[in-house]
């Protein structure tokens, strides 16, 4: 391994595209391409056609109801795509581990002549990245916009001269904040004891200013990196603790979705001044499965049940869908920065990252704070409005 | 997060700047929302979103710009067209399938509708 030389890049290399100092010094500057991002690539379609093949949903028209089904023989694909992702994190490992930063090939083509070609490829990334999050946004945009909101269409049923019939399992939009912007205020002992903030709406809230902190603390590792003001064991250590922090909050928000979506908490017993109740989304039956919610209007707090005739039933599976896809996916990010994460940490540790070889740590940054900025639209689209 | 990181803004480093407005502004939206719930029917919808659309502009300019070196670095102008080159797609795709109701599909011809595979 090779961390901080400069100088050693016309000596201590092989010529092999898997492993080690496979970046070529010695024809006119041109570096040997790396498989792993082809690799990479191919091994996540192939994981993601496979994961579309082994998990199937097909309506039933005997039972009059979706079923989902797991195919196990249709499991090699998946596995196979799984494992040339794999090997081709393995070849991205190895080349980077030994990269001391003495060469960084420049891309050559217009428009972007002389700018890191690294550079320019996670730009290129973060396009494509845009693209998936813009169908989700479309997505929800367009069933946002198409249905009937669940709550106006209730009001509008209730109100003198209207001619909305509610039918059973009616399919409407009852949006993802019902339930975590208002704390799921028709659910009982669902009003926290916190004066006027809503339940379930602090995961989300804590979330949004870990990633936010998060974002600073990658700029504080880059910043830290290229110190030269700095001892090499000072400089170690603190980027590698900005890095530890950046993932602690990293596994923090996962953690805090993964408790809003299927377990929620309560800290204290009702009645107490500290008392803190806060539902999971599956407890409050916010599932993609859920073609029959039973919507309350007006909870009677005294008597523990809906008030009568404040009740309707509705088929809320396409805001749920909307809502665990998009939030899903972009949680599926966050796994993925996580666990680039842990690799730099402990390459920060031993020392693999100095003011010569700091620019791993600053094209991370720009995938980190994309999947924060995207985060920016998912909070007040999904958690707020 | 560039080579050229180091300039201030209103006398404060930049990243430390642009990270208390974004703390700020998140403050904002959260007890924005809040207080609408908490005083239900006194503040309308429309308001809300004008305040979310408003602060998310705010965000997402801030983290681009200064976190992701939109601005300030000599390859910026570049990058910048690079990352806004698939706003046109996300225009066309937000205009005419986002805005769209979402019983079009059933009106589209059978053969290009979900499961028509023959």
């Amino acid at each position: 391994m090779s961390y901080g030389g400069h100088d050693d890049h016309h000596h201590d290399h092989q010529h092999s595209h898997w492993g080690p100092h496979d970046w070529d010094h010695g024809h006119g500057g041109a570096p040997h391409n790396s498989w792993a991002p082809i690799m990479i690539a191919f091994g996540s379609s192939l994981f993601l056609l496979g994961f579309t093949k082994v998990f199937t949903q097909t309506w039933d028209d005997e039972a009059d109801l979706w079923t989902y089904a797991i195919h196990s023989s249709q499991i090699g694909l998946l596995i196979a795509g799984l494992a040339i992702f794999s090997a081709g994190i393995t070849v991205f490992w190895r080349q980077d581990w030994s990269h001391s930063g003495s060469f960084e090939p420049k891309a050559v083509g217009t428009p972007f002549r002389t700018i890191d070609i690294r550079k320019v490829a996670i730009w290129m990334f973060l396009m494509s990245e845009m693209m998936v999050f813009s169908s989700l946004f479309s997505t929800y945009i367009r069933y946002r916009t198409g249905f009937d909101n669940c709550v106006s269409l209730f009001e509008s049923s209730i109100e003198p001269g209207s001619t909305v019939v509610l039918e059973a399992g009616q399919q409407c939009w009852l949006p993802a904040s019902y339930f975590i912007a208002e704390g799921g205020y028709h659910q009982a002992n669902a009003h926290a004891a916190l004066g006027f903030m809503p339940d379930t709406l602090i995961p989300g809230a804590i979330n949004t200013f870990a990633l936010i902190v998060s974002s600073y603390t990658i700029v504080l590792a880059l910043k830290t990196a290229k110190d030269t003001t700095l001892s090499d064991a000072e400089r170690n250590s603190k980027v590698g603790k900005y890095l530890s922090i950046t993932l602690f909050l990293a596994t923090l928000f996962l953690t805090f979705k993964l408790i809003e979506w299927f377990v929620g908490f309560e800290i204290g017993d009702k009645g107490d001044w500290y008392h803190f109740y806060a539902p999971s989304l599956s407890a409050d039956h916010f599932t993609i499965h859920e073609s029959e919610y039973t919507y309350c209007h007006l909870y009677d707090e005294a008597a523990h049940a809906c008030t009568p005739g404040n009740e309707a039933i509705f088929d809320i599976r396409m805001s749920a869908s909307t809502f665990y896809v998009t939030t899903g996916t972009h949680g599926v990010h966050v796994f993925g920065g996580m666990v680039a994460l842990a690799y730099m940490v402990l390459k920060a540790f031993r020392g693999g990252y100095t003011p010569q070889n700091a620019v791993s740590i600053e094209y991370f940054g720009l995938y980190w704070h994309f999947v924060d900025l995207v985060w920016v639209l998912v909070f007040p689209a999904f958690y707020l409005y | 997060m560039g080579e050229h990181g180091h300039h201030t803004i209103l006398g404060f480093d930049r990243y430390a700047f642009n990270f208390w407005v974004l703390m700020i502004f998140t403050a904002i939206e959260v007890v924005a929302v809040a207080l609408t719930f908490s005083m239900k029917g006194t503040v309308s919808m429309n308001t809300v979103v004008f305040i979310l659309v408003a602060v998310g502009i705010v965000k997402g300019v801030g983290i681009a710009a200064i976190f992701m070196h939109l601005q300030g670095d000599p390859d910026s102008r570049v990058l910048t067209a690079t990352a806004l080159f698939p706003v046109f797609f996300i225009v066309v795709m937000v205009l005419f399938i986002g805005l769209t109701h979402p019983d079009a599909a059933d009106t589209l011809p059978a053969w290009c509708r979900p499961g028509y595979y023959n």
